[in-house]
């Protein structure tokens, strides 16, 4: 499988050289749908000249990255896209390798259940075979690399790719097994951007779930592992963090990079849904409102780790895609990283109902994404709420993606323990339903 | 200034342009004479003689011709240019023959001739111009001292009542017809088809006709012309703002450019004067050697340059803490043992 990964990945490196060599490199980087306030290329050119002066890039609302994107950019600043590119590679080799140990690993539990007698009888159409989940891994690096999000998000180099390149590390860590590298790299993405810190409870359960320890409450090595893992993680965080302060010598970078993400104070126009939201409210309910929104995007994990214990990569997925429609500055780039998993659940195609309504939503508002912004900013002939719809839609268009695949995994789950052909009390089919 | 336009009121322009003509023919030049006229005649479809105008029936006298210089034409003439005119207050762009140059030696006539009503003048059939604001624009030019003293002449109907209001000093007034009155024409071309002068103004310039630039004939005289059996209208006039006796005051004070110039026959040295002149400046200032530019301005202390800055270089704890810790994390994912081979 290594040559058509090559070739691939050489594709892919084609056609970013070449975007990058062409005018649409200066058009994409503006573009408020890639680059945000947290993550744009710009902003890190300007915190580093900031250094070059003097100041502390951290003085002044422009900078919010994290210091140790200042170390890495300070030496590697003139091969500024090569590094991309290799981030954007190194993420789809990640992902590649992560979902081939994965697939070995749904073999396995598959085969398990089927010796244990657990599916019920009629359910052989949904057994997956090894043949047809061998372009798997496959795919997903190519539905990472040759993404036009991830594209566009390379070209403007935006330092999400970054944060996507540690996400696919630890989630290669995390399935290989490692609950040491699998630490490292999560307190490595919380430190970076804060919202996979809820990537936590699906990393623990799948270590758990590896180590053969059930996940009961009462159950002594449950909690000792849990520490472990915790422990690892925190240590692992506040280290880094520590080492943070040793390079510019002061503690700014805490309130410019998680007091930025957590108070959001610059209401740019993005793909997200908190601009518009802050932008009209008074200031007496903007603290009750800021706080709503981020518990909004944490408030998820508790339920879906209670349904999804079984499952926990299907638990990461569902939860990256939440993290990337509910955090406070989205991109295109963080909605590359869950789309890059949907070839994983390939054979859920069967109970997707929403696939025809849901591409045309996609495509139709990343397409009128630029058209309203024109309109609105240069024609002037909208105004923000133009805008603000098509974010809203595109988001919905998200959810409803999510909650698709979500209802699709549970209906497959369902029937392989109760059969393909369900009937009510009285004989007349019976049709799942998700509450 | 002539404030009406079309061919019917040909007269106006007729009255303006003859006044002009007896003016210059007095003594006083294009760029002492600000001209403002509607200027639609001459050039007017309905014209039979194209590029005239007459102010004499059997067309004896052509007053329009190579030599006038209209310097307000059609549409430039309004309240405001007219006010602007006199108070002085024009754009900087205006050009000097558009200007009333005029000092506190000056002696200014104002010939105003149109339409009129009691207390205002009216301006181009579009707006007008009232006695009050007259009274208080010749205010401003005294009190910017525009001039030294102002004949004012107006020939429309009623004009009487657009000098009532005057209250500033050394003005004096003329006009063709008392409040109530009206002023008539005098006579039509049958040729043209129009009016071609007004009474007023035609008696008055057959007064100025014997006015030469060393005639002493006075303002009184100048009162007596168009009595009420000639001009059916009362002219009237005002002097009780003026200082001198009218008995005392010319006629080419106002109408003509007289000057005082007296002839010598012999030679006047000027040099002795220059050499008196010379020695009062002062000896330090002479003695200057001339400085050169580069001098003048110290550019280095000018351009202040600031020491260039060292690029900021991560500190070595820092990376030391760093690679520490990466190395770290290598060897406890794949092994103490394996350091043999890395080295």
């Amino acid at each position: 499988m290594a040559a058509p990964l090559v070739l691939v990945v050489l594709v892919a490196v084609t056609v970013r050289a070449v975007l990058y060599r062409s005018s649409l490199a200066a058009f994409i980087s503006e573009r408020v749908e890639v680059a945000s306030p947290l993550n744009a290329w710009k902003r890190v050119v300007e915190g580093l000249a900031l250094l070059d002066l003097g100041v502390s890039p951290y003085s002044g609302a422009i900078f919010h990255e994290t210091p140790l994107i200042i170390y890495l950019f300070h030496f590697l600043i003139e091969y500024a896209e090569l590094v991309f590119m290799i981030t954007d590679v190194l993420t789809a080799v990640a992902l590649y390798l992560a979902i081939q140990d994965f697939n070995k690993v749904v073999f396995k539990k598959q085969k398990l259940l089927i010796e244990l007698d657990k599916y019920a009888p009629d359910v052989a159409e949904l057994i997956r075979t090894p043949m047809e989940m061998h372009y798997i891994p496959l795919k997903v690096a190519l539905f990472y690399l040759l993404n036009p999000y991830t594209v566009m998000s390379c070209v403007a180099k935006s330092t999400c790719a970054i944060n996507n390149t540690v996400i696919a590390f630890f989630i290669l860590a995390t399935i290989k097994g490692s609950a040491f590298l699998s630490a490292v790299f999560l307190a490595l993405a919380t430190y970076q951007s804060l919202y996979p810190l809820t990537l936590f409870a699906p990393a623990l359960l799948y270590l758990l779930q590896r180590q053969f320890i059930p996940i009961k409450l009462k159950s002594k090595s449950f909690w000792l592992y849990t520490m472990q893992y915790a422990a690892l993680y925190l240590c692992s965080l506040v280290v880094i963090i520590c080492l943070s302060f040793f390079l510019l010598n002061s503690w700014d970078f805490i309130p410019s990079v998680y007091g930025f993400i957590l108070s959001v104070p610059d209401l740019t126009p993005n793909i997200g849904l908190f601009w518009y939201f802050f932008a009209e409210m008074f200031e007496h309910f903007s603290l009750f409102f800021v706080c709503v929104f981020q518990i909004n995007v944490f408030f998820y994990t508790i339920p879906l780790a209670i349904k999804l214990k079984e499952h926990p990569v299907f638990f990461m997925f569902i939860q990256i895609a939440i993290i990337s429609i509910f955090k406070s500055y989205p991109t295109v780039g963080d909605i590359a990283l869950y789309m890059a998993f949907l070839p994983v659940w390939s054979h859920l195609y069967r109970f997707l109902r929403n696939i025809f309504i849901l591409s045309c939503v996609l495509i139709v508002c990343s397409l009128l994404f630029p058209v309203l912004w024109h309109l609105w900013i240069y024609a002037g002939s909208a105004n923000s709420n133009f805008y603000y719809a098509i974010t809203l839609t595109f988001n919905i268009g998200q959810i409803l993606l999510i909650s698709d695949y979500f209802y699709a995994f549970l209906r497959r789950e369902y029937y392989l323990t109760h059969g393909l052909h369900l009937t009510r009390q009285d004989g007349t089919e019976a049709m799942l339903v998700l509450k | 200034v002539c404030t009406s336009r079309f061919w019917f009121n040909y007269r106006h322009v007729a009255n303006t342009l003859s006044v002009y003509r007896s003016v210059k023919r007095l003594g006083i030049p294009d760029s002492h004479i600000v001209l403002m006229l509607a200027d639609d005649m001459a050039c007017n479809p309905r014209n039979p003689k194209p590029a005239t105008v007459f102010s004499h029936k059997n067309m004896e006298l052509n007053v329009y011709g190579d030599d006038v210089e209209v310097d307000y034409r059609s549409y430039e003439v309004t309240v405001e240019n007219f006010l602007r005119v006199l108070t002085g207050r024009i754009p900087p762009s205006t050009p000097r023959s558009k200007r009333l140059l005029s000092d506190d030696r000056s002696n200014i006539l104002i010939y105003m001739t149109g339409h009129g009503g009691n207390g205002f003048l009216k301006f181009q059939d579009s707006e007008e111009i009232t006695n009050v604001e007259l009274a208080d624009a010749f205010e401003q030019m005294w009190q910017k001292r525009r001039y030294n003293e102002l004949l004012f002449i107006i020939d429309t109907c009623q004009g009487a009542s657009m000098y009532e209001r005057f209250y500033s000093p050394n003005i004096m007034a003329l006009a063709s017809s008392q409040v109530g009155e009206d002023s008539l024409s005098h006579q039509p071309d049958l040729g043209i088809g129009v009016h071609l002068m007004d009474r007023y103004t035609f008696y008055v310039l057959e007064f100025l006709e014997e006015i030469h630039p060393a005639s002493q004939t006075n303002m009184n005289d100048l009162f007596q012309v168009c009595p009420k059996s000639l001009c059916v209208s009362t002219p009237g006039h005002r002097t009780d703002l003026f200082q001198r006796d009218p008995q005392n005051v010319l006629i080419t004070d106002f109408f003509g450019s007289v000057r005082k110039v007296e002839i010598t026959t012999e030679t006047i040295s000027l040099d002795s004067d220059l050499a008196g002149f010379e020695s009062k400046l002062p000896k330090d200032e002479l003695a200057t050697e001339p400085q050169k530019y580069a001098e003048q301005l110290p550019v280095a202390q000018i351009i202040h340059q600031k020491p260039k800055q060292k690029d900021w270089h991560p500190p070595g704890g820092f990376i030391l803490g760093l690679w520490a810790l990466i190395i770290m994390v290598f060897f406890k994912t794949y092994g103490i043992k394996h350091m043999k081979h890395v080295f």
